[in-house]
C-alpha cells in the first residue's frame, strides 16, 4: 500500500508504535482498514456508521461515540471531536490491545486501568466525571435493547439494582437522607474488581494483512 | 449394570459353598459395615436351597432378589463409604476422595479374595460404558461451563487431539524401544502393534480422575476447562486409535496397507464429528421436548436423563465417540432445557445427576481398588511398569509444554509455565483406560496380562500419588485458584458489554475475529434456534435478566442468613428514590413507577423475589416494630397447623409445601376473623358487592358464597378426582386469597403469586373458568410503589402475615368508603368482557388517575388474547416476562405517591405513611375485599 510514500509513512508508523504499542504490521493493516472506512480521507467522520456487521450490535452507538470521545484518544480536555485521524483512531484501538508475556504487572495493571476508563467513559456521556443513574441506565438499556421485547423496565430495574449495589459496596454507611449521585471513577474501579479484565477486554490484532489471509491463525 | 451383576452372581453362587462357612448372620449386609457387604448376601441362598422340602410359611427368595439386591447393597457401601470419609474434615482436604476409595476398594477386595479364594468382582467393561461412565459424563456435560468451554476450545481441542496422538504414538514407540534395548523382559510377548495398543489405550487423559482430583484441587476456571476438555474430547481419539490398532492386531501388522491408515484418519473424523453430531441432534430434540412439557412437569427431569443417555447410546450404538456425544449433548441443551423446565425440575435434574454421577465415580473407583486384588491379573513386569510410568510422564509434560508453546502464540490469555506444570501433573489416567485394556482380547494380545497389570499400576500410580500431590503442588506453585464468589450485578452487566464492544470493536478493525463469530452465532441463536427450542414464554428472555434474577434471589437468601436485618434505608438511598419523604422531581416519580412495575415482572418471574424497596422503605415507628416482630414470633413458633385430611397424594403433580400450606393456613384465618369483624360491622356493604358480583361473572354461581366454607384449600386437593362443585370452591378459595391479596397489595406486595408460582398443581377448569384467574396469572399493574430492593418471598410473606394480622387484630374497622373505586371501574367496558377481573391491586390505583385504568383495560385485553395459551398453565408465572413487555410503560405503573391528598379517595399517602396508617387504621380501599368476603362466605 502507497508505496510512492512509503517513508514518511514508515516514519509515522515508527510514531505510532511508540505511541500505541502496536507493532508495526498492526497498525499497517489497521491503516488499511481505517483508509476502507474513511474512503482515503485523512479523518473518519460519520464513516464507522456504515459499518455493516455493527448493524446488530445494540450499543453500536455507545462505541462509536467512544471512538470520537476525546477522553479516549489521550487528550485531557473532554468532549467529543468531530472527526477522527487515524490516530486517534489507533489510540482508541489501543485500548482493546492484549498483553504479552512479557508484560509486566506494572503494565498490566496500567492496561487494566485505562481499559476501566475506556468503560468509564462510555457509560460517563456528558463527561462530568460520574455515571449518573440516569447514565447508567441508558447503558443497561442499550445493552438490553437487541434481547427481544423486555424494554425499558426491566433494564431500568437492573440499572437500579446495579446502582444500588455500587451504592452499597462504595458506601456502607449512608445517613438516610443522603443520596447516591453517581458512580465515580473510584467506585467504578471498586466494583469491577474482581471482573477479569485482562483476560477479557481485548481481541487479537492481526500482524498480518487480513485480505490476503483469510484464516488468521498464522503469525508472521 | 444386569451384566456385571450377573456375572458377579454367578460367581458367587460357585463360590458360595465354599464360603458358607463364614455364616453371617441374614442381616449382616444391612448392619454389619461396608466391609462385609458384598460377600455377606451371597453365602445365604445356597444354604436355604439345601433345606428345601415341603411348604415353608417364610421363603427364602435369595435368587429372585439376588441382582437388584446385590447392587443396592452395592450403592449402600459407596454411598456409606462416602459418609465415612467425610467424617473427619481435615483428613479429606488432604487426601483426596478417589484415593480413599480405591484403598477401599483394595481392602474389599482383599477380603473377597480371602473368603473365595477368586476375585469375583471386578470392574466390568459393559458395565463401566454402559451405565457407569454415562452418568458421570452426563453430568459433566451438562453443566459444563459452556461459555467457558467455547472460549477455550482451540485449546482443549489441540490438547485433546495432538497431545493425545502425541502421547499414544510416544509411548507405543517408546515401549517398543525399550523393549528392543531388553529393558522389558522377553515374556512381555508384543510387538509394534501392541506396543502402540498399549500406547492408544493408556495415553488418554480420563475424565473420571481429573474430575474427581481437580474438583477437589480447585484450580482456577481456564486451567480446569482445559484439561478436563481435553479429558472428554480426547475420546474420539482414544476410540478410533484403539479400535484401528485392534483391527490392525487382529489382521497382523505385516499385512496392514496403506489405505488402512487413511481410513483411521477417515474413522477419526467420522467418530468425532459424528459423535457430536449425534449429541447436538439429540440436544435438539431435547430442547423441542421440553417446550411442550408444561402439563407434565413431573417428568420433564426423565426426558433430560433419558435423551442425554439415549444420545450416549445412539453414538454407542453407531460405534461414534459415545463420550463426545453425550457432551455435546448436554452441552446444546443445557440452555434450553433450563430455560424450558420448571424451578423444581431443574433442582431435580441438578440432584439426580449430580447424585448419580457422584455414586458412579465411588463405585467406580472401589472396583478399580478390588480389580487390582486378583492375582489372575497380574503379570508384573518391572521393565514394562516403570518405562510406562516414566513415558507416560514424560511425554505428557513434552507434549503439553510443546503444545502451549504453539498456543502461546494465538492465546490472548497465555498459559504460563505453572499453568503447563499442573497440566502435565494433572494428566490422570483412569478407569477408561483399564476397562478398555481389560476389552483386550487375550488371544490375539498375548501381553494383555501384562498389560492390565500395568495399566492398573498407572491408575493408581496417578490418581494415588500424583491426586494425593497435586493440591500441595497446586498451593507451592501458587496456582491461582478458583474462587467461588459469584458475579455482581455490575460484573454481569459488563460482561455483556465487553463482549459487544469487543465485538463492535471487532468490526471496526474489520477483523474477523472470535467475538465476530461469537456474535454471528448469537445472533443465529436468537433468531431461529432459540425460537424453535423455547417456550414463547422464555425465548424473549435476555440473559442478564436471568443473570440478574439469580443475583437477586442470592441477594435475598443473604439477606435472610443476616437476618434480614439490613434493609436499612440508609443503604438503599438512590436519587432515584431519594426522599421518600418528599418526592421532589417528577422524574423520580416516574422512576419509581417504572421501578415498581418491574417489581412485577420479577415477582410474577417466579423468582420467588422482588424488588421492592417499599418495605425497606417504611419506617415503622418503633411500637409497629414491636408488635410486629412479635407477631413474626409468634406466627412462626406458635403456629400449630389443623389436621386437615386431603388426599395430597397425586402421582402426577407434587402437591404444596408443608410451608405454603402454613402460609395458607395463617393466611385463611386472619382473613376469617377479619372477615367475621366486618360481618358484624358493616352488613349493607355486602349488597353492593353482591350485586358487583352478579355484574362481574355470569358462570360463578351466586349463590356460590353461601355455601358452607371449608377449609379448602384447593391445591391440597387430589386434582384428578375434583368434582366441578367443589372447583367453585376452590375458586372460593382463591378468591379469599385475592381478597386478602388485595388488602395487602396496596402496601406491599401480593402475595397471589404465591400459591400459583410454587404449587406444581394442576390446571382445573376453573382455571380457565374462573374470570378472576386470568387476572390473577395476570401481573397486576401495579403492586407497590417503590421497589429497589431485593426482598424475599419469605420475608414479603411473614411481613403480610404481620400486617394483615395486625389490621385484623387491632385495627377498627375503617368508615365504608361511599364511592368504591372497583363498582366505579367494572361497568364500564369491561361489561363486554364479564369474565374479565381486574387485579385487585389495579383497582387499588384505580380511581387515582385514568392511567391505571387504562393500564388494567389493557391488561386483560391481553390476557384475552393469551388466554388459550396461557390460562391453563398454572405456573403462569414463567409467562410473565413475555407478558410485561407488552404493556405500555406508561400505563401500567402506579401513579406515584403523592405528598398530599392527590387522589379523590384520598388514600394516596406517602408510602411509609400510609403503611403505617394501615397499620393502625385500614385506609378505605382495603376495606372492599372485606365486604366482598362476608358474601361469598
Amino acid at each position: 500500500m502507497g508505496g510512492s510514500q512509503a517513508r514518511p509513512e514508515q516514519n509515522q508508523y515508527q510514531d505510532l508504535v511508540h505511541k500505541t504499542g502496536f507493532s508495526l504490521e498492526q497498525i499497517k493493516n489497521l491503516h488499511k482498514r481505517f483508509r476502507q472506512l474513511s474512503e482515503n480521507e485523512e479523518t473518519i467522520r460519520e464513516n464507522l456508521e456504515s459499518v455493516v456487521s455493527l448493524a446488530n450490535n445494540p450499543i453500536k452507538k455507545q462505541i462509536i461515540e467512544a471512538f470520537f470521545d476525546k477522553r479516549n484518544q489521550g487528550q485531557d480536555e473532554a468532549g467529543s471531536s468531530q472527526e477522527i485521524g487515524f490516530e486517534q483512531f489507533l489510540k482508541v484501538m489501543a485500548h482493546f490491545r492484549p498483553p504479552t508475556l512479557k508484560t509486566s504487572p506494572e503494565e498490566r495493571e496500567a492496561m487494566r486501568k485505562e481499559k476501566l476508563r475506556f468503560l468509564f467513559n462510555m457509560h460517563d456521556t456528558d463527561s462530568d466525571g460520574t455515571i449518573t443513574l440516569a447514565e447508567y441506565r441508558t447503558v443497561v438499556e442499550e445493552l438490553l435493547s437487541r434481547s427481544g421485547t423486555m424494554g425499558q423496565e426491566a433494564a431500568r430495574a437492573i440499572a437500579d439494582a446495579a446502582m444500588l449495589e455500587v451504592a452499597s459496596t462504595n458506601v456502607p454507611h449512608m445517613a438516610p437522607d443522603d443520596f447516591y449521585e453517581g458512580i465515580t471513577f473510584e467506585h467504578f474501579e471498586q466494583i469491577l474488581k474482581g471482573l477479569e479484565m485482562e483476560s477479557r477486554m481485548h481481541i487479537r490484532f492481526l500482524d498480518v494483512d487480513t485480505t490476503t489471509m483469510r484464516c488468521g491463525k498464522s503469525t508472521s | 449394570m444386569l451384566t456385571l451383576v450377573l456375572v458377579l452372581l454367578t460367581a458367587s453362587a460357585a463360590a458360595a459353598d465354599r464360603s458358607a462357612t463364614v455364616g453371617p448372620p441374614p442381616e449382616l449386609p444391612h448392619t454389619g459395615g461396608e466391609y462385609a457387604g458384598p460377600t455377606d448376601p451371597l453365602p445365604r441362598p445356597e444354604e436355604d436351597r439345601h433345606h428345601g422340602g415341603g411348604y415353608r410359611v417364610v421363603q427364602w427368595e435369595w435368587t429372585y432378589v439376588q441382582t437388584p439386591y446385590v447392587i443396592a447393597v452395592w450403592l449402600l457401601l459407596a454411598s456409606v463409604a462416602k459418609i465415612l470419609f467425610h467424617l473427619s474434615q481435615r483428613f479429606t482436604t488432604v487426601v483426596p476422595e478417589s484415593c480413599m476409595l480405591i484403598l477401599l476398594g483394595l481392602v474389599l477386595g482383599g477380603l473377597v479374595l480371602l473368603a473365595n479364594k477368586k476375585q469375583l468382582y471386578q470392574l466390568e467393561p459393559a458395565l463401566f460404558f454402559l451405565f457407569l461412565l454415562p452418568t458421570i459424563v452426563g453430568d459433566a456435560g451438562y453443566f459444563m461451563p459452556s461459555r467457558l468451554f467455547f472460549d477455550n476450545l482451540g485449546a482443549i481441542l489441540m490438547y485433546a487431539v495432538v497431545g493425545t496422538l502425541w502421547n499414544a504414538f510416544c509411548t507405543g514407540f517408546g515401549l517398543h524401544a525399550a523393549k528392543m534395548l531388553g529393558v522389558i523382559d522377553e515374556r512381555v510377548q508384543a510387538n509394534l502393534m501392541d506396543f502402540l495398543l498399549f500406547g492408544a489405550l493408556i495415553s488418554a487423559v480420563d475424565p473420571v480422575a481429573v474430575l474427581a482430583v481437580f474438583e477437589e484441587v480447585q484450580v482456577n476456571d481456564m486451567l480446569f476447562i482445559i484439561v478436563f476438555g481435553e479429558s472428554l474430547l480426547n475420546d474420539a481419539v482414544t476410540v478410533v486409535l484403539y479400535k484401528v490398532y485392534i483391527s490392525f492386531v487382529e489382521v497382523g501388522p505385516e499385512n496392514v496397507q496403506t489405505a488402512d491408515y487413511f481410513k483411521g484418519v477417515a474413522s477419526f473424523l467420522i467418530v468425532s464429528v459424528g459423535g457430536t453430531l449425534v449429541g447436538l441432534v439429540f440436544a435438539v430434540i431435547l430442547g423441542f421436548i421440553t417446550r411442550f412439557t408444561k402439563k407434565v412437569r413431573i417428568i420433564e427431569p426423565l426426558f433430560v436423563f433419558l435423551l442425554v443417555y439415549l444420545a450416549y447410546l445412539t453414538a454407542e450404538l453407531c460405534s461414534l465417540s459415545s463420550i463426545l456425544s453425550m457432551t455435546f449433548c448436554g452441552i446444546g441443551a443445557n440452555k434450553y432445557v433450563e430455560a424450558n423446565i420448571s424451578q423444581k425440575s431443574r433442582t431435580t435434574v441438578k440432584y439426580t445427576m449430580k447424585t448419580l454421577a457422584s455414586i458412579a465415580e465411588t463405585i467406580i473407583f472401589i472396583f478399580l481398588g478390588i480389580s487390582a486384588v486378583d492375582k489372575s491379573k497380574w503379570a508384573w513386569d518391572t521393565g514394562l511398569v516403570s518405562c510406562t510410568l516414566v513415558f507416560i510422564f514424560i511425554f505428557r509434560a513434552m507434549g503439553v509444554v510443546g503444545q502451549t508453546w504453539i498456543l502461546n502464540r494465538f492465546r490472548l490469555v497465555p498459559l504460563e509455565k505453572i499453568d503447563q506444570v499442573v497440566m502435565s501433573y494433572g494428566g490422570l489416567r483412569g478407569a477408561v483406560a483399564f476397562a478398555l485394556v481389560v476389552l483386550l482380547d487375550g488371544e490375539r494380545v498375548k501381553a494383555k496380562d501384562y498389560f492390565v497389570a500395568t495399566t492398573i499400576v498407572v491408575v493408581f500410580f496417578t490418581v494415588m500419588f500424583q491426586g494425593l500431590t497435586i493440591k500441595p503442588l497446586v498451593e507451592w506453585l501458587k496456582v491461582p485458584r478458583s474462587t467461588n464468589r459469584k458475579p455482581t450485578i455490575n460484573e454481569e452487566i459488563h460482561e455483556r458489554a465487553f463482549d459487544h464492544i469487543l465485538t463492535a470493536v471487532e468490526d471496526i478493525a474489520g477483523l474477523q475475529g472470535y467475538h465476530h463469530w461469537r456474535d454471528k452465532w448469537e445472533q443465529f441463536d436468537k433468531n431461529y434456534l432459540s425460537k424453535l427450542l423455547l417456550r414463547k414464554s422464555v425465548y424473549r428472555k435476555s440473559e442478564l435478566w436471568e443473570a440478574y434474577q439469580k443475583i437477586n434471589i442470592r441477594d435475598a437468601i443473604s439477606v435472610i442468613d443476616q437476618g434480614g436485618n439490613l434493609l436499612t434505608p440508609a443503604r438503599l438511598s438512590l436519587p432515584s428514590m431519594a426522599s421518600r419523604s418528599s418526592f421532589p422531581s417528577m422524574a423520580s416519580r416516574t422512576s419509581f413507577a417504572e421501578a415498581t412495575n418491574v417489581t412485577n415482572y420479577l415477582r410474577e418471574n417466579g423468582s420467588g423475589v422482588c424488588l421492592d424497596l417499599q418495605v425497606i422503605n417504611i419506617v415503622p415507628g418503633g411500637k409497629v416494630e414491636e408488635e410486629m416482630e412479635t407477631h413474626h414470633v409468634l406466627a412462626e413458633n406458635l403456629y400449630k397447623p389443623r389436621r386437615r385430611y386431603h388426599s395430597h397424594y397425586s402421582r402426577h403433580f407434587m402437591s404444596a409445601g408443608e410451608k405454603e400450606r402454613q402460609d395458607r393456613e395463617v393466611f385463611q384465618r386472619n382473613m376469617k376473623s377479619r372477615m367475621e369483624t366486618f360481618k358484624s360491622g358493616r352488613p349493607k356493604r355486602h349488597k353492593k358487592e353482591r350485586s358487583l358480583k352478579k355484574r362481574r361473572g355470569s358462570d360463578v354461581k351466586e349463590d356460590a358464597g353461601d355455601k358452607p366454607r371449608r377449609n379448602v384449600s384447593w391445591q391440597d386437593k387430589d386434582p384428578v378426582v375434583v368434582p366441578v362443585e367443589s372447583e367453585e370452591e376452590k375458586g372460593e378459595a382463591d378468591k379469599e386469597e385475592d381478597v386478602g391479596i388485595t388488602f395487602i397489595a396496596g402496601k406491599v406486595e401480593t402475595p397471589k403469586h404465591r400459591p400459583f408460582s410454587v404449587s406444581m398443581s394442576p390446571p382445573t377448569i376453573g382455571d380457565s373458568h374462573l374470570p378472576w384467574k386470568g387476572g390473577v396469572s395476570s401481573p397486576p399493574p401495579c403492586v407497590s410503589l417503590e421497589a429497589t430492593k431485593v426482598i424475599p418471598v419469605d420475608l414479603q410473606q411473614a411481613w403480610n402475615q404481620s400486617i394483615s394480622s395486625l389490621e385484623s387484630i387491632s385495627s377498627p374497622p375503617a368508615p365504608a368508603e361511599p364511592f368504591h373505586p372497583r363498582i366505579a371501574a367494572l361497568p364500564r367496558p369491561r361489561a363486554a368482557r364479564p369474565a374479565s377481573y381486574t387485579p385487585p391491586s389495579s383497582t387499588w390505583v384505580g380511581p387515582a388517575s385514568k392511567a391505571p385504568t387504562l393500564a388494567s383495560f389493557r391488561f386483560s385485553d391481553k390476557s384475552r388474547e393469551e388466554e388459550e395459551e396461557e390460562a391453563e398453565d398454572e405456573a403462569s408465572q414463567e409467562m410473565k416476562p413475555l407478558m410485561s413487555p407488552l404493556r405500555p410503560p406508561s400505563t401500567a405503573p402506579p401513579p406515584p405517591p403523592l405528598p398530599g391528598p392527590a387522589s379523590g379517595s384520598g388514600r394516596r399517602r406517602k408510602p411509609c405513611v400510609y403503611l403505617r396508617s394501615l397499620v393502625t387504621a385500614p385506609p378505605s380501599g382495603t376495606d372492599e375485599p372485606h365486604t366482598r368476603g362476608p358474601t361469598q362466605l
